[in-house]
Parts: C-alpha cells; sequence; structure tokens
C-alpha cells in the first residue's frame, strides 16, 4: 500500500513541478494513471514513491510518503529499488551497459543474487516479455522501443512489488505503445501495483483503475474510467488533455487544393551501409503541403528524412525543385530538419545571437520579425537553454525562417507534450504552410496528424505502399495504418503497421 | 560500435589485468630511454589490439605513431632554435601521452560495464570512485551518438563539421561542437545516474555477476609481455646498473 499524507513539495529553485497538500491512498495490486498539462507535478508524484525526492532532487518536503507502512524518505535507494521499479521516459539514457543480457541482469545484479539464480531470472524475464530475439545484442544498436523493452525487463527481473512508469510511451511507435500495453496487462495479473504519468491516455483507458487530474501540484479530482470517458471533448480539451480514446478522433472531411507540384522525387532509391533502405520512391510535393511520414521504427524514415534534406550521402534518382534537379549540397541549402531533441541544433548563447548565427550578413530584421511572429519577441534576451521544450522547437524554425529555408522537415514534433503544446506545434506548423513551405513531419501521432498533415507517406520494408490523403473518406485505412482499434465490436485487437502479435492472451 | 555483445571474437581479458596493462603502459611511456622504445610500446599496444579484433584500430594507430615519430626524427635533424625548441616541448609530452591513450581506446572499447563493476568489487575498491568511472565507461559510446547529431545540426547551418571548418572557424567551429554536447552530457549524466540508482546500484554488499570473469592463461600472458617490456626498458636506462 502507497500512501501520501499532506505531501507538498517545491523543487530548489523552481516554481513549477511542486505539489500542495496531495493526499491519496493506493491499494497493492491498483493501476493508477497521472495526468495533467506539463508541469502539473505529475512527474514529481512518481519520484516521491521511487525515492528520487528527496534523495536525488532536491528541495522542500512536507508531509509523508509512506510504503508499506515504511517511510520512503528514510530508506537507502537500494532498498526502495528493491519494492518499488521506475521506468522512464527516454530509452537513450535507460540502461548502464552496452550489452543488453548484462542490461537485464543489472538489477538483480545489484541485489547481491547468486550466479545460478541471476541466469533463471534472465530467462524468465526473457519469455514472459517475449524478447528472445533482443537477447545477446548491442544495446546501441537497437530501436528505441526495444531499448524500452530491455530497461522494462531489467526492472521485471527484480520483481518489485510496485512500478512507477514515467511518460514510457513518449518515444514510442504504435506498435510497441500496443506492446507496452501487454505487458502492463501481464503486471496487472500477477497483482502488481502500477503507477503511469502519462500524456497519451488512450493506451491505458482498459487498465488503469483510477485516473488522478492534476492541476497546478493540486489534486484536482479522480475519475473513474467510465467518467473520464465519458467527458465532452470540449471539457477534456480544456483540462488540457489528449484524447481518451483515438476512435473519436477524425481528419478534416477535405482539404483546400493545392497547387501544382514543386518539388519532385523521381525513382529514388537510398542505401544505408550498403543495405537498401527505400527502393525507387517516387513523389511529388506541393508549395504549402503538409506531409506525415509514418512506419514502424527501421522502415526508413530517419533516411529518408536525412536524404531529402541533403544530409545522406548513399542515395540514387533524382530530386527536382521548380523542375530543377538538387544536388546534395542544393538541397542542404533549401532545407531544415527541426529534429526531436532539438537541443542538437541550438549553438548560440542567446535567442536573438542564435537566430543570426551561421550567417554572413545576416538580416537582422528579418531576424526581429521572425521572432515577432512566432512569439518569441519576450525570450529575446534568454539563453535557448532555458526555454521550454516548445519554445526551442520555435526558436529552431525561426532559425529555419531567417535561413530562408523552403523545405522543413519535423522529426517527432509532438513526442512528450500535452495537449495545449501539441495544438501550439499544429498552428506553428499551420502557419509555415501558409507561407508556402513544403512539411515533412515524421510522427506516430494519430491525433497530431488528423490536426496537421493533408496527406501521409507510408513506409514498410524498403517500399512506400501508401500515399493516403488525410480525410475523412480515408479513415478506415488511416486507422489501420495507426493501429487505432474502434469500439468494443472488435474486441482488444492489437496490431498495426506490420508486426501484430497478439502476446499474453 | 564500442563493446557490444559481439565482440567477444577476439582475445578476452579480465579488467584488473587490463588495469595493470594500463600502469605498465604508463610507466614505460614516462621512463621510455629512447624513440625506438616508444615505438616498440606502440606497435605492442597494437598487436594487444590485433588480438582483440580491433585490426582497423590498431594498424591506424600505429601507421599514424610511426609518421610522427619520422617527423620527430626529421625535426631534430634540420630544424635549429626557438622552432625547435617549440616543437620538441609538444611533441614529447605527444609521445608521452600518445601509447596511453591508444591503450585506453582498447580498454574502453573492450570492457562491459558490468564486468568492471565486478573487477573493481573484488578488488574492493570504493563504491564513490567505481560509479563514477562506470557511468563514463557507459558514456563514450553516447558521445559518439550525439557526435552524428551534431555533424548532422552543424551542417544544415552552413557550419562544417570537418578539421578544415575547423582551421577556417575555428571559434565558431568548437561551439558548435561544445555547446550541444555539454547540455546533452549534462541531461545524460543525470538521468543515467537516476536509471543506475533506481535499480539499486548504491547496494553496499559486494555485486555478483552474470558473466563470470576470472584471470586466465592470457591475462598471464599479456601482464608479462607488458611487464617484460618495462624491463627492458628499465635496463636500457641502467637503473639495474
Amino acid at each position: 500500500m502507497i500512501e501520501l499524507k499532506h505531501v507538498s513539495f517545491a523543487y530548489q529553485g523552481q516554481e513549477h513541478d511542486g505539489l500542495h497538500d496531495i493526499n491519496l491512498t493506493i491499494a497493492d495490486g491498483e493501476c493508477v494513471l497521472f495526468c495533467g498539462r506539463s508541469g502539473c507535478g505529475k512527474t514529481t508524484i512518481t519520484r516521491l514513491v521511487n525515492g528520487l525526492i528527496p534523495q536525488f532532487y532536491a528541495g522542500e518536503l512536507t508531509g509523508s510518503v509512506l510504503v508499506d507502512g515504511q517511510e520512503i524518505s528514510k530508506l537507502p535507494m537500494y532498498q526502495i529499488a528493491a519494492k518499488v521499479g521506475s521506468v522512464f521516459q527516454n530509452p537513450r539514457t535507460q540502461f548502464f551497459n552496452v550489452d543488453t543480457d548484462s542490461e537485464i541482469a543489472f538489477g538483480i545484479e545489484n541485489e547481491t543474487r547468486p550466479p545460478v539464480e541471476l541466469a533463471e531470472r534472465v530467462e524468465q524475464a526473457t519469455d514472459d516479455l517475449h524478447i528472445r530475439p533482443l537477447r545477446n545484442r548491442n544495446i546501441f544498436e537497437l530501436s528505441g522501443g526495444e531499448k524500452q523493452k530491455i530497461a522494462f525487463a531489467s526492472v521485471y527481473a527484480m520483481n518489485p512489488e510496485i512500478y512507477l512508469l514515467d511518460e514510457p510511451s513518449s518515444n514510442l511507435d504504435m506498435t510497441s505503445i500496443q506492446e507496452l500495453k501487454g505487458h502492463l496487462r501481464l503486471l496487472q495479473k500477477q497483482g502488481k501495483t502500477i503507477l503511469i504519468a502519462e500524456h497519451r491516455l488512450y493506451y491505458l483507458m482498459g487498465l488503469a483503475d483510477r485516473i488522478v487530474y492534476l492541476e497546478q501540484g493540486r489534486i484536482e479530482k479522480i475519475f473513474t474510467p467510465e467518467e473520464f470517458r465519458g467527458l465532452p471533448r470540449e471539457t477534456r480539451e480544456r483540462m488540457g488533455l489528449r484524447a481518451a480514446d483515438l476512435a473519436e478522433v477524425r481528419p478534416p472531411q477535405v482539404h483546400p487544393p493545392v497547387s501544382s507540384p514543386v518539388l519532385e522525387l523521381r525513382d529514388v532509391t537510398l542505401r544505408y551501409k550498403k543495405r537498401t533502405v527505400l527502393h525507387r520512391i517516387s513523389l511529388a510535393a506541393a508549395k504549402g503541403e503538409v506531409i506525415g511520414v509514418v512506419g514502424h521504427n527501421g522502415a526508413g524514415k530517419t533516411t529518408f528524412s536525412r536524404a531529402l534534406c541533403g544530409l545522406h550521402k548513399d542515395c540514387e534518382g533524382q530530386f527536382l525543385w521548380d523542375g530543377q534537379a538538387m544536388e546534395r549540397k542544393n538541397r542542404l541549402k533549401r532545407s531544415y530538419m527541426v529534429m526531436q531533441d532539438v537541443n542538437y541544433e541550438l549553438f548560440a548563447e542567446s535567442v536573438e545571437a542564435e537566430c543570426s548565427f551561421g550567417i554572413r550578413n545576416p538580416d537582422l530584421t528579418l531576424a526581429a520579425s521572425t521572432l515577432e511572429e512566432l512569439g518569441l519577441a519576450p525570450y529575446r534576451e534568454r539563453h535557448p537553454n532555458t526555454l521550454s521544450g516548445g519554445q526551442k522547437q520555435r526558436v529552431a524554425v525561426a532559425v529555419s525562417m531567417i535561413c530562408g529555408k523552403d523545405l522543413l522537415v519535423f522529426d517527432e514534433p509532438t513526442s512528450g507534450l500535452d495537449f495545449d503544446s501539441m495544438t501550439q506545434v499544429a498552428g506553428l506548423i499551420r502557419r509555415l504552410s501558409e507561407l508556402g513551405k513544403v512539411i515533412f513531419i515524421v510522427t506516430h501521432d494519430f491525433e497530431f496528424v488528423c490536426r496537421t498533415c493533408s496527406r501521409v507517406l507510408h513506409f514498410d520494408e524498403g517500399e512506400m505502399p501508401g500515399d493516403i490523403p488525410v480525410v475523412m473518406d480515408a479513415l478506415p485505412k488511416l486507422r489501420e495504418l495507426f493501429s487505432v482499434k474502434v469500439n468494443g465490436s472488435e474486441g482488444d485487437r492489437e496490431g498495426g503497421l506490420g508486426h501484430s502479435d497478439g502476446k499474453e492472451r | 560500435m564500442m563493446g557490444g555483445a559481439s565482440s567477444r571474437r577476439g582475445l578476452w581479458l579480465d579488467p584488473r589485468t587490463k588495469i595493470l596493462l594500463l600502469l605498465f603502459c604508463i610507466l614505460s611511456a614516462m621512463m621510455a630511454p629512447s624513440l625506438f622504445y616508444e615505438l616498440g610500446l606502440v606497435v605492442l599496444i597494437g598487436l594487444l589490439g590485433v588480438c582483440f579484433g580491433k585490426w582497423k584500430y590498431a594498424w591506424k594507430g600505429v601507421l599514424f605513431y610511426a609518421l610522427i615519430v619520422l617527423l620527430t626524427l626529421w625535426i631534430m635533424d634540420t630544424m635549429t632554435g626557438t622552432w625547435r625548441t617549440m616543437f620538441i616541448a609538444f611533441l614529447g609530452l605527444f609521445h608521452k601521452v600518445y601509447p596511453c591513450g591508444m591503450l585506453s581506446g582498447i580498454v574502453l572499447s573492450t570492457t562491459k560495464v558490468s564486468e568492471f563493476l565486478s573487477a573493481m568489487n573484488r578488488i574492493h575498491a570504493p563504491k564513490k570512485l567505481v560509479i563514477p568511472l562506470a557511468v563514463m565507461l557507459r558514456y563514450v559510446p553516447t558521445i559518439q551518438e550525439d557526435w552524428r547529431f551534431i555533424k548532422d545540426a552543424m551542417r544544415m547551418r552552413d557550419v562544417s563539421p570537418s578539421p578544415k571548418g575547423l582551421l577556417t572557424h575555428p571559434a565558431m567551429t568548437v561551439e558548435c561542437i561544445y555547446v550541444p554536447l555539454m547540455m546533452a552530457a549534462s541531461k545524460a549524466a543525470d538521468e543515467l545516474s537516476i536509471a543506475s540508482i533506481t535499480r539499486g546500484i548504491e547496494n553496499p554488499k559486494p555485486r555478483t555477476c552474470l558473466v563470470q570473469i576470472h584471470i586466465g592463461p592470457a591475462d598471464l600472458l599479456a601482464g608479462i609481455c607488458f611487464a617484460a617490456y618495462l624491463a627492458v626498458g628499465l635496463y636500457w636506462k641502467g637503473v639495474f646498473g
């Protein structure tokens, strides 16, 4: 049993993300979902339970957090670790070893179990979670979803009574989310207690027993799944929450007609390390078009975007702009990629300096008007690193506009964003589309695609089997592509993107 | 790629042996009696690299060092005055550091984090020292990944991520690498620490290990080779009278 009694917490030197007078009791075997806007304190609650507060994050803590009657702040971290297992958001920095076997064993090695038991437990976790193909591999060569599975397996091998998951789906594709859901269901069957802080809610609707909505560090309301599903869309959106049921998400009826194409790809073949990733792709795009790029991990989305931007060398075929062939150097000049981790592309010490960084004879009036346009003018003097994720993204977009780029590629622009930030990004992309940019968006986010894209390209097995308009008529196809299941009639069907496996049922 | 499960094709040495080899290497480089002795040391390290199955690394490392040796000989032969002093001072340091750097590269890329942790446990090294070292060992391949993204970002901003760029726009190029790498590093270090402490790395009891480490004949042989080479150097210098 987990008990939070009059808990308040404030991070050192930080106003948001704190908690005020939280009272909550979670019974054994319960699955509780924490949701709310970014900064509402849902992650903070998980950190109270796994002891990271106060042992890793300093701040002002009052009240008491009890797990099975024991005060968490008085236990050493390694004793908490045996009771409470934690899975985090970023798959890249969750593993400590370089090979998968050692990583699965990492937690139980720390528990100093004898070698025979180590091997047994690793085998058990492998079988229960169906990860045989991932054994004995280099973790750096795995996809984000696979890394997440290894992190989960490592915690699973420790067999804790309580599982904490902090936005586990942020970096996962639809198939991996379905698999995560399967794993959670397995834990539920074993009678484990599960606490999840999440933005994406739809995949947890069949799992959560209670849904705790937080606002500015306070528990605003606790819903049952039925109550939550019954919330009208407007209310839910006002609460800053993502869709509870993707079956309710719909694309628009029609899109305005597009002008004649400006970008054309003819028989483009891409190779990565001598292996053909995409074979003879042809497509055309007009100014102002917003094109989604989907496909499961390893389908060639990244290579495709890098080739579009002139960053990938090993390609054949023609790229044309306005009927003129574009060599790699020209593409590099014309295009810009807004990376998933936008920190890699911010170099300067202030937003203003960023806008003229690396440009010979920068146009300062253009820089100023662009910052104004994107609502960044108040942050002109700030260091880019002190901005929020969404604001950083805007700075990167501002840079692309000042450099006069016509072709923009966004890589997972909505990963880990709440509803408000997602609609802001959608607004930004609409604005860019009005300015006549050609925009590609690599994404797994069905809600976002329906809001922004005019069509989606589907990559699979080195081919491009689909170029689907995002309109009502194509809804069944789109749902299949994003493995969106529609109400109870089809049961709890899992699958999509060619990787369906009905596990654990 | 660094490390990895598939890298056990070649030789396998106990992490304790590797640390001992590093120690011998540092001593040999420090009291190297001549340039050719150092070249021999680098060749020996290259051979070790070959045994580990790192052909390319070993070959490149030895070749590059041989070129530096030729350069040094040429400078000693032809130059005089301030230039000579400057170069000799710089190269002197370089010759001392190079063998150790090359061996460290091999050690880092062939040691699994879990092996390292249990080896350190066996020699009862304090956890306060071992955990940061393990994080460092884990962090090396992360830098490689980060570097790929940063290179892309630089190209899109028309900053060339090449040695030529470094020479023509040194300040800007350094900033482009340094700033994002620092940002990524501070975040990654936090997240890695969290991932390890929430899985109980701080447990004071000695850790067990799925992969059993043990000192075998190969360890002895490698140890003897490096120790003998050190002894040869000492004899050469006349330490043994």
